[in-house]
């Protein structure tokens, strides 16, 4: 973990090791951003061990409901009541559209959720996808965008994610790569330059609308939705 | 073996809890099960207690961690993690997936990036690795109190850093520092934590 800048705060890889309970959202970020950031996974299988020490360090008083033989018996059962697997299905149709960075985690998540991936007019040179909207207007969304596409400068309602899943951006001098998070604050305002050579893709999450300067581009989110 | 086991640990040191799982693995070795159930199914059950959770959901949890053990003690890898952080991530998942109404014992998710960590440890950091619970708690008896008291929050009674703050009644900047110096300082008494 040693570029600053490039990862969450503590207290997001400890609110994940500890089991803390968290938006759909945030786990789907968090995990994406453990699944494509080997610093970050190196430093939640850290955060782990300390949950294994604690674990080992547990006296429990209370009296056991269950021994061994009972989970030899549970363990006959379920195999007496398993079905076969089903045959691989055919890829769905959804899928055609969906960008080979997209981490397992969150293809499981699209596949559970039953999501479509509709790709949707953002500004020049950026598409959107809307995967997740929760309470407190949380939004979990895909980015694609050209290389060297400029955001404009934008400000934000709440705090914003950025995790590069594909190619980069650049955010005044920081370069942020495929496993980089971008952590912005409310208030913080900033504008991002996508890296030439390869479409960009994020998965970003955001809470409140993106507040832009342009008065043009704040007419524009009446039908963007962001 | 160099290092005391700490007390709480008891019987059985790490590389015979590994032993242990990697002969269930191997051999569907019953014996092995009973004994690291008697090490195990205590710990998971009142760690879930501690959590708040109700007795009989403890023990239908524990139930599950344990029969997910038995069933997946293959896919345990001496060289990625101790018995110990392995068996708690799985209680973990199954405690989460369990208030996301998905629990069952064949869904833990053994994608979770916990228990496949980036790197192929170096044989000479294996040892350290084995040695893992239990050189894990005596560095966290180092840590100052208010540090070491934001983990146990954390870990023991499952309260998010946010959760935290508002408990000990403290600005969400200084839990937040408290958990950095404290990794920080974990890092450094360890050595090989990243």
């Amino acid at each position: 973990m040693s570029r600053r800048g490039y990862f969450l705060e503590q207290g997001w890889y400890l609110d994940h090791a500890a089991g803390a309970s968290m938006s759909p959202g945030q786990d789907m970020l968090l995990r994406s951003h453990l699944e494509v950031s080997v610093p970050a996974r190196a430093h939640a299988v850290s955060m782990a061990r300390i949950g294994g020490a604690m674990l080992e360090s547990v006296e429990d008083k209370g009296e056991l409901a269950f021994d061994a033989d009972d989970i030899f018996a549970l363990d006959e059962a379920f195999d007496a009541a398993r079905t076969p697997p089903e045959p691989a299905a055919a890829i769905p149709a959804a899928a055609v559209d969906r960008p080979e960075c997209l981490p397992a985690v969150l293809c499981d998540f699209i596949d559970r959720e039953g999501i479509k991936l509709r790709w949707e007019f953002l500004g020049p040179g950026l598409r959107k996808a809307m995967l997740w909207h929760g309470e407190s207007d949380e939004r979990l969304w895909l980015l694609r965008a050209r290389p060297g596409v400029a955001i404009p400068r934008h400000g934000h309602r709440g705090t914003e994610l950025t995790l590069v899943l594909q190619g980069s951006f650049l955010d005044g001098d920081q370069r942020y790569v495929r496993g980089d998070v971008e952590e912005a604050d409310p208030g913080v305002e900033h504008d991002i330059q996508i890296g030439e050579g390869e479409e960009c893709i994020c998965l970003a999450l955001t809470q409140g609308k993106l507040r832009f300067d342009d008065p043009l581009l704040r007419a524009l989110q009446v039908f963007t939705g962001l | 073996m160099g290092m005391a086991a700490p007390s709480q640990a008891g019987l059985m040191d790490a590389a015979e809890l590994a032993g242990l799982v990697e002969r269930i693995g191997a051999d569907r070795d019953r014996e092995a099960f009973r004994r690291l159930f008697d090490h195990f199914a205590p710990r998971v059950r009142g760690f879930l207690v501690r959590r708040g959770l109700p007795s009989a959901q403890a023990d239908d949890l524990a139930q599950d961690t344990m029969l997910a053990i038995w069933r997946r003690a293959e896919s345990y890898d001496v060289a990625k993690s101790a018995v110990s952080t392995w068996v708690y991530t799985i209680a973990r998942n199954l405690h989460i997936d369990q208030y996301r109404k998905l629990a069952r014992a064949d869904r833990v998710d053994l994608t979770d990036p916990s228990l496949r960590p980036g790197e192929i440890p170096a044989a000479d950091e294996l040892y350290a690795r084995g040695q893992d619970a239990s050189a894990v708690s005596e560095a966290l008896q180092t840590l100052p109190e208010d540090q070491r008291r934001v983990l146990e929050l954390a870990f023991m009674e499952g309260l998010s850093h946010s959760d935290i703050a508002v408990r000990l009644v403290l600005p969400l900047g200084t839990v937040k520092s408290r958990i950095r110096l404290a990794m920080d300082k974990l890092k450094l008494s360890l050595g090989d934590l990243q």
